[in-house]
């Protein structure tokens, strides 16, 4: 899913000085899941701005809305009326909803309250550890399903490079982070499939990736 | 700040710590005024926004008893 | 392949091809824009290394580019090997650079994934990896043999002719794939490996073993990376805080050995001054004749080790120490006994 982190509240702070009256405005899908930007999450920072805005010597009225889905107007236009009322929005979505918001609604400025951070699996109980890139181009067939463009630092298709050492990637070794391609040899030993990795893989065609321009995929038969 | 009274908001669990002050009550036993207790089903119940509205209404301390 | 037999015709291909035992060393190209440092450490190498491998951005931090440097080494008479990463560049700056290379006469190139810039000194910046070392030398070798560029368009004129090299890391893991992904290195160009420095014979050893059983030894140059430890505290921190290095025990505590009999750092503090600056001086010699000694030792092992074809010898910003380290080892254009006679009998 889509994760996503708070930004700090100084800076949103700093987003909210000049208006008088803002909407927080939730997400109720994946920054839901992800504790950053659901119901919950819009009331606690609320209630922050509320004070901290009071003890700054003038508080601010702070509205809260959440809906289903940031990401679809239909969804969105249950917050028309708060839209309607407010200087100014902060969402706390993923970049999608904060532009569908400032799409949809452009007579008013939507800023972002959260930094929107990877397509991540929840590993553990408040974890999460990035596992795509979207890079549109899927090879996790060829490396026994674990991805080394989301995975490995440097995104190599032929690793592992001589930063790996017991399993652990070189780069920022306090995160002790796992060197995805001693995980592919081994997973590809497991599976007895090690002639993938004997195999010299070219290099990537990262058009289908952010490389080539802004992406849009139009589904024909899908169309109205 | 001699004469500062902090508003004390209490949370209780109504099977402990509720029950503690009932029975303080009947003891006759006086606790502060600024102390309000917040009588809960369950301090299971409490929840970070219940204790940052409390702050933002004007409470200077929370505490949560269970 | 050209008509002389030779794929480019450097000396560094030159002397592989006969048979000698070569060495190459490295440079480190200055933090600045100031050609006379560079002048004064090609001073050490000149004449007693086949070439000298001039970095790219080591470890990230921004330095001279080699190929700028490489052109003043050509200047000065020194054969350089270009190094290439794929961090800083895209396909399409790689590619054009090195016509530009070529054009300037540079004639070997080190392929590499390069460091990541984490390491460097500009930790913020955005990393390209268009290419990994293994693509990056393909490309390379599809533009020298087959004349085209990555993207199939042919080069219509001179192509960019160099001999490649590559590295590998025998300390890395996992230890069972690195003789595999050296073979995958050779596969995709590579005339020459140059590996990560060895402070570990046996283990090196092992690895060799393996490369020599896939019979990759027939097919590419392999020079074992050497260097001479400076002091027990470079010792100390390859062996626990450089990536990817292994630094076998005894050389540490022949390190701290070697400055025994001498008065401790401790004591140095509470000498005279004039007293203090000879004891440190007759400190550091002490261990760096044991470091060079140590290098020495580990050169001779690896002439022995079947497959390698000489030694990459680093000692960056101690350039000094390569002259006594292949005199002592009878290596390289100038102490190699085998190559003298061969002098005598041409002329």
């Amino acid at each position: 899913m889509i994760v996503a982190q708070q930004k700090p509240l100084e800076e949103i702070m700093g987003m909210i000085a000049n208006a008088e009256k803002v909407l927080i405005l939730g997400c109720g899908t994946c920054v839901t899941v992800c504790f950053a930007g659901g119901e919950k999450e819009v009331a606690i920072l609320a209630s922050q701005l509320r004070m901290a805005t009071r003890l700054a010597g003038h508080e601010k009225e702070i509205r809260e809305f959440t809906v289903q889905r940031q990401c679809e107007y239909e969804y969105n236009e249950q917050a028309a009326d708060y839209v309607r009322d407010a200087d100014l929005i902060v969402s706390l979505a993923c970049g999608i909803g904060v532009q569908t918001m400032n799409e949809q609604f452009p007579e008013k400025l939507t800023v972002p309250g959260l930094n929107t951070s990877g397509l991540s699996q929840p590993t553990e109980q408040g974890v999460w550890e990035e596992r795509c890139q979207a890079c549109g181009d899927c090879i996790l067939a060829l490396t026994g399903g674990l991805c080394p463009i989301a995975r490995c630092a440097k995104s190599l298709l032929n690793g592992p490079c001589g930063g790996s050492q017991r399993g652990i990637c070189e780069v920022y070794a306090e995160r002790q982070t796992p060197c995805v391609w001693d995980q592919i040899y081994h997973r590809l030993k497991d599976l007895g499939q090690l002639e993938k990795l004997m195999e010299i893989r070219p290099p990537k065609n990262w058009h289908t990736s952010r490389d080539g321009g802004q992406r849009k995929i139009v589904r024909e038969d899908l169309r109205l | 700040m001699i004469d500062y009274e902090p508003q004390v908001l209490a949370f209780a669990c109504h099977y402990c710590a509720y029950a503690a002050a009932d029975l303080a009550g009947s003891m006759r036993l006086n606790y502060p005024p600024n102390v309000k207790v917040l009588h809960l089903p369950c301090t299971g119940k409490v929840d970070v926004i219940y204790l940052l509205r409390a702050f933002e209404k004007g409470a200077d301390a929370v505490f949560v008893a269970g | 392949m050209s008509d002389n037999g030779y794929i480019v015709g450097s000396n560094l291909e030159k002397a592989l091809k006969a048979g000698y035992f070569v060495a190459t060393g490295e440079l480190g190209p200055p933090q600045s824009a100031d050609r006379h440092e560079i002048e004064h450490k090609a001073k050490f190498l000149k004449g007693i290394v086949e070439s000298v491998n001039i970095t790219d951005c080591q470890t990230a931090v921004v330095r001279m580019s080699s190929i700028s440097v490489a052109v003043i080494l050509l200047e000065l008479g020194i054969e350089p090997n270009i190094q290439m990463t794929c961090r800083d560049r895209n396909r399409i700056a790689i590619q054009s650079d090195l016509l530009g290379a070529y054009a300037l006469g540079c004639r070997n190139l080190l392929c590499l994934t390069g460091d990541h810039q984490t390491f460097g000194n500009h930790p913020q910046s955005k990393n390209v990896h268009d290419l990994d070392s293994i693509s990056l030398l393909q490309m390379c070798r599809d533009m020298r043999d087959k004349k085209i560029f990555q993207c199939g368009e042919p080069i219509k004129g001179q192509e960019p002719r160099f001999f490649l090299g590559a590295a590998a890391n025998p300390f890395a893991d996992p230890f069972e794939f690195r003789p595999y992904r050296l073979g995958k290195k050779v596969a995709a160009g590579a005339d020459f490996i140059q590996t990560q420095l060895i402070f570990n014979v046996p283990k090196f050893q092992e690895f060799m073993r393996r490369v020599v059983d896939l019979g990759l030894h027939e097919k590419v140059y392999i020079l074992a990376g050497v260097g001479p430890i400076k002091s027990l505290a470079a010792a100390q921190y390859m062996a626990t805080k450089v990536p990817g290095m292994e630094v076998d025990p005894e050389y540490i505590e022949r390190m701290k050995n070697a400055t025994k009999g001498l008065p401790s750092l401790a004591e140095i503090k509470n000498m005279p001054p004039q007293e203090a600056a000879e004891a440190r001086r007759l400190r550091k010699e002490a261990s760096e004749a044991e470091g060079i000694r140590i290098c020495v030792e580990i050169i001779n092992e690896c002439k022995k080790i079947e497959g390698v074809h000489g030694v990459h010898i680093m000692a960056i910003e101690w350039e000094e120490a390569v002259d006594q380290i292949v005199r002592q080892a009878q290596i390289g254009p100038k102490y190699d006994p085998a190559r003298q006679s061969a002098t005598l009998q041409t002329d």
